[in-house]
């Protein structure tokens, strides 16, 4: 008896719990974690030149049969339904140059002329923004929907294409035209003229240099 | 039985025999078959849409780490999503808001005026490297691009405080100096407009 009114009891504690939930029904959504980790770093860098590149992440999910059987390989398409995404990303590229060794050893006055030598200049992956709007998911009535971590995943796959990509955009030569652009007004103003001003870089870069320079800024390996 | 149901029966049936064949054609000698499923992107082109020269001296980044976690509740359940987005706040000065004649030199000294620091670009989260964290229940775009934004309202909380701007406008002038004396200038005066 006592253990049925027990049950009884849990039961009708059960209902009003459900009742008496303020948010039944309701689709408000709240935040409650806080910030994870806050970095702060002093620095001296002169940011030359911006890209702004645009990248549709597609991914293709088919489920496969693969393997070997009595000695032979087969590789087959099932045709248990298809899934596929597609998500438009923008990624905004920058190249600077790094002011913090800066020194009178970078300035050579001579004649009422004037030879800055720079430090190589490098590229930073500043910001990345998938568009939410555009994203696209074809998902068969047998597959699941992509989730969060799968979506996440293929995000920082594009992201690292647009990174394996930078050497071939030419941003470094950009980089160095831009600077001289910025600088030369800068040093005029303080009294030199123009055909006397001289920009040059530490060094001549090669495709395999410019793969050492490239700051990968975020990027987890 | 409707068509539709009649289809989904005979893909089930088609799964479980799949299924039962792995099974054994994995028990037989030298034989190995499974079922794969792709986790890597298709190869695209990237297409840069703007290239443009910037003056954009840094004095000052904040990298920041967010976890934001939104809730809905439901009848019988409630389905989370926590993502963890990271970004990096860049504060300095933009050459470009410079005035007429912001550098002025006499004799040995040299004058500079400045516009205040503040953040260099209004983008600076990156969302491609968002960690996808916790998921239960389906989530729309919609919701996370609401995640986004308070992922960048919370960062610009943060990182925008009086005492970084400070922090950065302290160094900007620490750097201007270096940078000048290194120029042969041994007097600087800096000054920041308000």
């Amino acid at each position: 008896m006592i253990l049925w009114f027990l049950t009884l009891f849990l039961l009708s504690a059960a209902f009003a719990g459900c009742k008496g939930d303020p948010a039944e029904g309701d689709a408000r959504q709240v935040d409650t974690i806080p910030m994870l980790v806050m970095q702060i770093q002093k620095c001296s860098r002169l940011y030359t030149t911006e890209y702004r590149v645009h990248k549709i992440v597609t991914h293709d999910d088919v489920v496969r049969l693969r393997g070997q059987l009595f000695s032979r390989d087969y590789d087959v398409a099932l045709p248990i339904g298809d899934r596929k995404v597609a998500i438009p990303m923008d990624a905004t590229l920058k190249a600077y140059i790094d002011f913090a060794n800066f020194s009178e050893e970078n300035v050579r006055r001579q004649n009422g002329k004037i030879t800055i030598t720079l430090p190589d200049p490098r590229v930073v992956m500043t910001d990345t923004k998938i568009d939410q709007k555009g994203v696209r998911e074809y998902v068969s009535l047998t597959r699941s929907h992509f989730s969060d971590r799968e979506l996440s995943a293929y995000e920082q796959q594009g992201r690292e294409a647009i990174i394996a990509n930078i050497p071939k955009m030419g941003i470094i030569e950009r980089a160095r035209e831009s600077a001289a652009r910025q600088l030369i007004p800068i040093i005029a103003q303080m009294g030199y003229e123009e055909e006397n001003i001289t920009i040059s870089f530490s060094r001549d870069f090669s495709i395999t240099d410019i793969r050492t320079l490239l700051e990968l800024n975020n990027v987890e390996r | 039985m409707t068509i539709k149901t009649s289809h989904i029966l005979k893909m089930a049936f088609a799964v479980f025999a799949i299924g039962l064949a792995l099974y054994f054609i994995n028990k037989a000698a030298d034989s190995s078959l499974g079922i794969e499923t792709s986790d890597t992107i298709d190869i695209t082109p990237e297409q840069i849409q703007s290239i443009r020269d910037i003056g954009q001296w840094e004095f000052l980044a904040v990298s920041d780490e967010e976890l934001v976690d939104t809730v809905r509740r439901g009848f019988f359940s409630n389905d989370r999503l926590a993502r963890i987005y990271y970004g990096t706040m860049r504060i300095g000065v933009d050459l470009s808001k410079v005035g007429e004649g912001w550098i002025s030199v006499e004799a040995d000294t040299i004058v500079l005026r400045l516009p205040p620091v503040g953040l260099l670009d209004d983008r600076f989260i990156d969302e491609a490297r968002t960690v996808a964290f916790f998921e239960s229940g389906h989530w729309t775009a919609q919701d996370r691009e609401a995640m986004y934004q308070r992922a960048r309202r919370r960062m610009l909380s943060r990182g925008l405080s009086p005492q970084n701007l400070k922090s950065a406008q302290d160094n900007a002038d620490a750097q201007f100096r270096q940078l000048l004396r290194s120029m042969g200038y041994q007097r600087v005066i800096i000054r920041f407009e308000e």
